[in-house]
């Protein structure tokens, strides 16, 4: 088991690095050199050039600016419905979990990317985003969220671990925000919103070259702005074809890697005691 | 929650609810578009019959109009025609071919996580192999799918959609689906998680005490939670066939609904989702029944058979 001020480095680390690339992403790719066509990262520092001479860092730097904020948002949407859903167990109404347990049932009942499909129709083609696809992602994995934190709680003791604290004459504030979701939500919300924000990542990959494949427009961004999942299309042909494009691929691997290990060490870093 | 059946109940209700509710929704989307519905099939600048159009395929009297006339005719197995994709042709033809092919895929790929979750509950598949699984499972279905449509064209090359490779591809696939974005290690780590709670129950040590198997006890009264993860994986692999079939071009619901998506072809999109929503349902139901079932008849107290009476009058008789 890493040891947790290690993971909170390396994963915060990766998050500064998805940032920093998606902070300082240029608005469009930059003017096509024939003359550097398919360059390795050796002539072309650092990640090489497309098909068309142009660097493939800008496509590192398009794809995290596309995925970053509805990401962190979407991670944010379910953080705090699992915040939500342990305290209102602690509230200890069967009322409330049976209003919890129905939302999650009829949010739950259908395969995600069905709904996300449907929401993606909505999307006038002027004002595609991945925004509205994360938030819909993000309601779809809140009932989960809310489980989980509800059963944390219920082991916790649910009301009577409130009433108890309580009785020591601590604070609402102090009883519900540090007893209850600092020292013993934060496990799952941290991992749960972790893993909502490298699930989107992933969605948004797999929308762009879902479109990509069949030569339409991607639901997630505009058409002048360019994906990880591009990365993932140069990158292809070298797998099957005498392309030299491998180097696309292993840098489309590369972020999706780094996402992964992002979201793997900030829950690691989490874990509970 | 003290009332049993409320579980069940919400369940058996969302179920009836789910295939109506996904075409209505769908319907409602149709029309919260910016124009007419019927442009969308035929814009005004470029056919001429627009109107006719719109009266023959139930566009012109409104949400309801169209809604009850598709319900009708979905009841009657004609999901209507293809508004874009394949403009005219009947949805129930696509839907004809592409869901036999679905059904293999999903089944296919339900073959690991069963036997995952067989192995995690007999405990032949150990503790220690979790990591390995989980990491496995790290692999996005997209990522994993290219890898395996490399491999199709590497051994097929031209002549890559003769009935073999097909099969290759189902196959494929249905590896696709039981092994990323944590399918697998979801099944063994579930199952293996649940049966472990239930290992720390009283009646489970009383029952070893008498030297019965743990097993046979505890699957009764677990079987509700499993027909709930059985759902759950389910789901998991219809939300996967779409990027699955896409990319491994395999003709399926999952890929009739990318393309009627990507196309607003709400012709197909209407009748792929609600076949989603069908299966669903089924999935709902049967999870309702599994309560319903073990409420009613495993759950109820034990009737002591007679001659077991008999004898502990006689122990306290003598």
């Amino acid at each position: 088991m890493i040891p947790r001020k290690l993971a909170l480095g390396i994963g915060l680390a990766c998050l500064v690095v998805l940032m920093g690339l998606g902070l300082l992403a240029p608005a469009h790719l930059s003017v096509p050199d024939l003359a550097r066509v398919y360059e390795g990262p050796g002539d072309m520092f650092p990640f090489g050039s497309d098909q068309r001479g142009r660097p493939l860092l800008e496509y590192a730097q398009q794809g995290a600016s596309v995925i970053l904020f509805p990401s962190l948002f979407a991670g944010v949407v379910v953080g705090a419905m699992g915040v939500v859903g342990g305290l209102l167990r602690c509230v200890g109404s069967a009322r409330v979990d049976t209003a919890v347990q129905a939302f999650g049932e009829i949010v739950g009942s259908l395969p995600r990317m069905v709904v996300i499909l449907v929401v993606a129709l909505l999307i006038p083609a002027g004002d595609r985003g991945l925004l509205p696809l994360a938030l819909a992602w993000a309601i779809l994995a809140s009932p989960g969220a809310m489980d989980e934190a509800a059963s944390v709680a219920e082991r916790l003791g649910g009301a009577r671990f409130v009433e108890a604290l309580r009785a020591h004459g601590f604070s609402w504030s102090r009883v519900f925000l540090y007893h209850i979701v600092l020292l013993n939500l934060r496990p799952v919300v941290v991992r749960q919103a972790a893993e909502t924000a490298m699930q989107v990542t992933f969605l948004e990959i797999a929308l762009s070259y879902l479109a990509a494949q069949e030569n339409q427009s991607s639901f997630t961004h505009a058409d002048d702005i360019k994906s990880w999942a591009n990365l993932l299309e140069i990158g292809y042909p070298s797998l099957v074809l005498d392309v030299p494009t491998s180097h696309a691929l292993v840098l489309g691997l590369a972020l999706v890697g780094l996402v992964t290990v992002m979201s793997l060490m900030l829950s690691s870093a989490a874990r509970a005691r | 929650m003290k009332a049993w059946w409320l579980r069940p109940a919400v369940r058996l209700l969302a179920a009836i609810v789910l295939p109506f509710a996904v075409p209505a929704i769908i319907t409602a989307l149709i029309w919260a578009l910016p124009g007419d519905p019927a442009e969308i099939i035929c814009p005004r600048e470029i056919c001429g019959g627009t109107d006719a159009l719109a009266a023959r395929w139930n566009l012109d009297g409104g949400p309801w109009k169209f809604f009850s006339a598709w319900v009708q005719g979905a009841l009657r197995g004609d999901f209507g025609n293809s508004w874009r994709l394949q403009q005219g042709v009947p949805v129930a033809d696509l839907l004809r071919e592409a869901v036999p092919t679905t059904s293999i895929l999903i089944l296919a790929g339900l073959v690991p996580l069963v036997l995952g979750a067989i192995g995690a509950a007999t405990g032949i598949i150990p503790r220690r192999a979790d990591p390995a699984a989980s990491a496995i499972g790290l692999v996005p279905a997209v990522v994993f799918a290219l890898l395996c449509a490399a491999l199709i064209e590497l051994n097929y090359g031209a002549e890559s959609f003769n009935l073999e490779a097909t099969r290759f591809r189902i196959l494929l696939g249905a590896v696709v689906l039981g092994f990323s974005d944590g399918a697998f290690a979801g099944a063994t780590t579930g199952v293996r998680a649940l049966f472990r709670t239930e290992l720390k129950q009283r009646y489970v040590g009383v029952a070893l005490l008498r030297g019965e198997r743990p097993l046979v006890n505890m699957l009764p009264n677990v079987t509700p939670a499993l027909a709930g993860q059985l759902r759950a994986r389910v789901l998991h692999l219809l939300s996967g066939t779409v990027v699955v079939e896409v990319v491994l071009r395999i003709n399926g619901i999952g890929d009739l609904l990318w393309g009627g998506t990507l196309l607003q072809d709400f012709g197909v999109v209407l009748a792929a989702a609600t076949a989603f929503a069908a299966l669903s349902g089924a999935l709902l139901l049967l999870q309702a029944t599994t309560e319903i079932v073990v409420a009613l008849v495993v759950r109820r107290s034990p009737v002591i058979p007679a001659a077991v009476v008999d004898q502990a009058q006689r122990r306290a008789a003598s």
